[in-house]
């Protein structure tokens, strides 16, 4: 449908701004913009599938694209951010290991290291320079993911590291080679599976002081009005 | 045939764990379960070597061999696990209501390993491993506490982040068969046959990829992370069923991908890269037990030193050197099962996993004592259980690969036996009187130890020579 | 080479930047008085402000020296030899490498230890205040000055800024996601070198909230008028990369008189879309602290970093 030229350009620039969303999510303090950075880098992901779709006219990439859109951009930012509210964190303040400023240059660093490993691991194939670009940024944006998920402290930002990588793992797999669509569909449900079993395990651990606190005071607070009542009943005065 | 009926009673048993209400009962179903997952491997060694399920299913010899250790395993730690879940009830360390999830999760486990041993669609072992370590997580995190949580999500990051490099590297071996062969496929056998024409660098990588998810699974170092953790604070039964079958599930992924690339001129690159892990997982996993005092992370750490000895033995890779590690692998789940049931009885009895606290230990518990000093014997390699045997043929294999390399492992496997005897003759030493009421273990939880231990023992002396000739099929079918 | 052309240009450059630059320092300020709800100083009021400047006398602290009474000349002195670096309209046809990046960073570089020095040099407490601040912002955003230079020279192909602009200019596509990207990196950089919001407020009046302003507050009369002059041109020294790179539509490719005079209007029109883009964009911030600079600074380099990669995977 377009021209090759442009789906290049395209595609290109969508690369870059997935590859920005990433290095988004590793620098940003903030938990409510980490999910919809990454529903904008699930749509970025659809796109580009939609984009490859018409130059190479191959269905799966459509049903690709609209598996991406409605599991990643629709229903898994959904569950997040209920789980979010019950929560009731808004920053992931001080809760990580490396600051954000040296994980943007171990994110580069990560980047160089994976260009040069696939200058050699790749020439067999002979890939175009887009494909090359892509699957590049692909395994980039894996190593992000893991950088991300495990530098910080709150669950909720290591589940969106864990999707981060498999966004990436997907970016990859778009580029290196057509992988059947039952494969793809088997990552879909893993990631359900984890995203769900990691976000009610989070529940427990990720809740914050106060809602702890407030259960806390509920209990030593029925333990006291008991303590009052047996003592009324019992007549002591002071 | 045999797969598909075994599916069905799986599926049937899980049903009709939902509809039981007890303990007893559940514990039943999940016991027959394991028969019938028994029944399967028996069946397929009778009808011969492979049978194909559908092209993506297939029970070779080694899945018989693994679904034989696995059906074994479970069927120990299910009948431990119902005296177990009953005292821990008591003690209010886990809910009422989670008992159904529990039993629900140990059959759904079951399923899911047994279908990853059988699957020759890489893809596919890919997803069902994956299931496992949900699974697995779920079982972690039973219990009412923090630290369990803590744990389970710890155990699912670490290892599904590995799986998702493991992922990487099954697309790349796609990309390599379909521009080797025209036709991608991930189908082990396929990918076998064709392995001399694919290019080895390429190879490599996809290897090393692909081994990072399995290795997670394994617990080998730097992967092994969550598992001391996960260990400790499970419960016994399960941290059995982890230490013994998930470590073999990593180890048998680890083995089909290494016999792919053996074929190849890429093998000695592999072989180096297992290696490596290998020491790193022996001089992590032995330096770090050391220092232990929790009896269950010490065990921990062994199993991470465990996979080291056998992804040397692996690399290897002469066919004696494959088949013992094989052997290693039945004899390693074994002698865990009994020191992960006897500490369980021994944490029971004491609540603490601490060897400090652990107080005349032979006076209180007995039998747990004495299945804890065994097994540790056991697990060291002494003969004459079952363990020395594999232990010593794979050094005796790596002497004749490379003398410098058995020294260092000789200083790592002597530093791990230091280990286990500091932190065996702590506990041993504290005889004095201590007011504490003595835990009597119901005999669903004693029996297993007193028959495992007769088992390592037994085994130990006299191997059936059925279990040779079968090993050396196992191996040959590999293709090494 | 000396020639006719080469004269031209710098005459006429020079003028175009002394003329034009207050007027661009004017509409930011206007910008931003409409968006606080002021109507803001008229137009030329900075032409008047250098005017009433340049009439006033000077006054020099007792404990200053003669790097005081220097820095003023030295600084328009380098400020208007770096501004040959940059062509606004047209560059001349043989420009000898004066338009070389490298000379263009340092000769700024200078220009700013210029000023540092003689901040410290009245010996008052805001002054060396002032210089260390100013100089630590520059140490660090100076490597990812020159790698985000790097990264333009290496997607253009050239260090030589004149090069540059001519190839923007007579290639036009503005679908180079390559040049799109390098232009935050450089706009990022054009606000950390004029010191406005993000990095450092210029409006502000307490010495305690200044960064560049600081080094400024002992000179007054001409000395300042011309401080003020110089700083004004910076930025539309700066602001003119961003335009000629990105939207180069206007830049004479020809050495004609209706090209250049068509040039001139063109700059004009896009340098105050520019200058009302900073203020907008100034408005619509506030001052970072100090520590949280570094966070802007690793953005322009992991930007400038992409650009790079782009640029190798073609």
């Amino acid at each position: 449908m377009i021209s090759a030229a442009l789906a290049y350009s395209i595609t290109q620039a969508l690369l870059v701004l997935v590859l920005i969303t990433g290095a988004f999510i590793v620098t940003r303090k903030d938990l409510l913009s980490l999910v919809s950075t990454y529903q904008m880098q699930s749509l970025l992901l659809a796109g580009i599938a939609l984009t490859l779709y018409s130059v190479e006219e191959s269905p799966m990439l459509l049903s690709l694209a609209a598996l991406t859109l409605i599991s990643k951009v629709l229903v898994i930012p959904y569950i997040i951010k209920k789980i979010q509210k019950q929560i009731n964190i808004p920053r992931d303040v001080e809760f990580h290991y490396i600051s954000p400023i040296a994980s943007i240059f171990i994110t580069i660093f990560l980047i160089l290291i994976v260009y040069g490993a696939f200058t050699n691991i790749l020439k067999d194939l002979a890939l175009s320079s887009l494909f090359y670009l892509g699957a590049v940024f692909g395994i980039s944006l894996t190593l992000m993911g893991m950088l991300i998920t495990f530098s910080r402290k709150k669950v909720i930002t290591k589940i969106i590291g864990y999707l981060t990588m498999e966004n990436g793992v997907l970016l990859f797999s778009l580029f290196i080679t057509e992988l059947p669509f039952i494969i793809e569909v088997l990552i879909l449900v893993d990631l359900f599976m984890i995203v769900l079993l990691a976000t009610i395990l989070a529940i427990g651990m990720d809740s914050s002081i106060e809602a702890f606190q407030e259960r806390f005071q509920h209990l030593h607070i029925e333990d006291l009005q008991e303590k009052l009542h047996l003592h009324r009943k019992h007549g002591g005065a002071n | 045939m045999a797969l598909q009926l075994y599916l069905g009673y799986a599926i049937a048993s899980l049903v009709a764990t939902q509809l039981m209400k007890t303990n007893r009962s559940m514990n039943l179903v999940a016991l027959s379960h394991v028969l019938a997952c028994i029944a399967l491997a028996a069946y397929s060694l009778n009808i011969g070597p492979a049978h194909y399920y559908d092209k993506n299913f297939l029970i070779d010899t080694l899945s018989v061999y693994e679904i034989f250790i696995t059906g074994t395993i479970f069927f120990f730690a299910i009948i431990y696990a119902g005296g177990h879940a009953e005292r821990l009830i008591d003690l209010g360390l886990m809910d009422k209501k989670n008992l159904k999830p529990y039993y629900l999760s140990l059959n759904c486990l079951l399923m899911f390993t047994v279908l990853s041993f059988a699957s020759n669609n890489l893809a596919l072992f890919w997803i069902f491993v994956e299931l496992t370590t949900f699974f697995t997580a779920f079982l972690i995190a039973i219990l009412n506490s923090k630290k369990n949580v803590d744990a389970s999500l710890k155990y699912i990051f670490v290892t599904s982040t590995a799986m998702l490099f493991s992922f990487t590297g099954l697309i790349l071996l796609f990309a390599l068969s379909e521009s080797a062969t025209g036709k991608g496929t991930l189908n082990w056998d396929e990918l076998l046959a064709n392995a001399h024409s694919f290019p080895p660098v390429f190879l490599t990588a996809a290897f090393a990829f692909t081994f990072i998810g399995f290795a997670a699974k394994s617990g080998v170092a730097p992967f092994h992370t969550p598992l001391p953790h996960a260990y400790s604070k499970a419960p016994s039964a399960v941290s059995t069923i982890v230490s013994a079958v998930m470590l073999n599930l990593g180890m048998t992924g680890i083995l089909r991908i290494y016999a792919i690339i053996k074929q190849t001129s890429a093998g000695p690159a592999a072989s180096n890269l297992l290696i490596a892990f290998g020491l790193l997982s022996l001089f992590i996993a032995t330096l770090s037990m050391l220092h232990q005092r929790n009896v269950k992370k010490l065990i921990a750490f062994s199993s991470t030193e465990h996979s080291g000895l056998m992804l040397i033995g692996i690399a290897i890779g002469t066919p004696i050197a494959i088949f013992w590690v094989l052997f290693h692998m039945l004899a390693h789940a074994l002698i865990k099962a009994v020191l992960f049931l006897s500490t369980g009885i021994i944490q029971r009895q004491y609540n603490t996993n601490n060897a400090g606290k652990i107080i005349n230990i032979f006076k209180m518990q007995p039998l747990a004592g004495t299945g804890l000093i065994l097994g540790s014997a056991a697990i060291l390699g002494m003969p004459p259980f079952i363990l020395f045997l594999s232990k010593f043929s794979i050094l005796t294999q790596v002497a004749a690969y490379s003398i410098p390399l058995l020294f260092v492992m000789l200083l790592f496997l002597l530093i791990a036996a230091a280990a286990f005897t500091n932190l065996l003759s702590e506990i041993f030493s504290h005889t004095e009187e201590v007011k504490m009421e003595r835990y009597n273990a119901p005999k669903r939880m004693t029996a297993p130890i007193v028959i495992l231990l007769v088992l390592i023992f037994v085994l130990g002396i006299y191997v059936p020579n059925d279990l040779y000739v079968f090993l050396t099929k196992v191996v040959s079918d590999l293709k090494f | 080479m000396i020639d006719t052309n080469y004269i031209v240009y710098v005459l006429l450059n020079t003028a175009l930047f002394i003329l034009i630059s207050p007027l661009y320092m004017g509409i930011v300020k206007i910008i931003k008085a409409r968006a606080q709800g002021r109507i803001g100083p008229p137009l030329f009021q900075q032409y008047y402000n250098l005017l009433k400047l340049a009439q006033k006398e000077r006054v020099y602290s007792k404990k200053s020296s003669a790097i005081t009474r220097m820095t003023p000349y030295v600084n328009i002195t380098l400020i208007l030899t770096a501004s040959l670096c940059v062509p606004l309209v047209f560059a001349p046809f043989n420009s000898g490498g004066i338009g070389n990046i490298i000379l263009f960073l340092y000769i700024l570089a200078l220009a700013r230890f210029f000023m540092a020095i003689a901040g410290l040099d009245a010996g008052s407490t805001f002054g060396g205040m002032g210089s260390s601040r100013e100089m630590s912002v520059s140490s660090v955003i100076e490597p990812i000055t020159i790698i985000v230079f790097a990264a333009l020279a290496y997607t253009l192909g050239t260090t030589d800024l004149h090069q540059m602009f001519q190839k923007t200019s007579q290639e036009m596509t503005i679908l180079n996601p390559a040049l799109i990207l390098i232009s935050i990196p450089l706009f990022i950089v054009l606000i950390v070198e004029t010191a406005r919001v993000p990095v450092d407020n210029p409006e502000t009046h307490l010495e305690l909230t200044m960064i560049h302003e600081t080094m400024l507050l002992e000179y007054v009369g001409r000395d300042l008028a011309l401080m003020e002059l110089s700083h004004a041109i910076k930025q539309t020294m700066l602001m003119a990369i961003i335009i000629n790179i990105l939207i180069p539509w206007g830049f004479a490719t020809q050495y004609t008189a209706i090209a250049i005079a068509v040039g001139m209007v063109l700059f004009l029109i896009k340098g105050t879309l520019l200058a009302a883009f900073i203020g907008v964009f100034e408005s619509s911030m506030a001052k970072t602290r100090l520590f949280g600079l570094p966070n802007l600074f690793v953005v322009a380099f992991f930007l400038s970093m992409l650009t790079i990669w782009l640029e190798v995977f073609k």
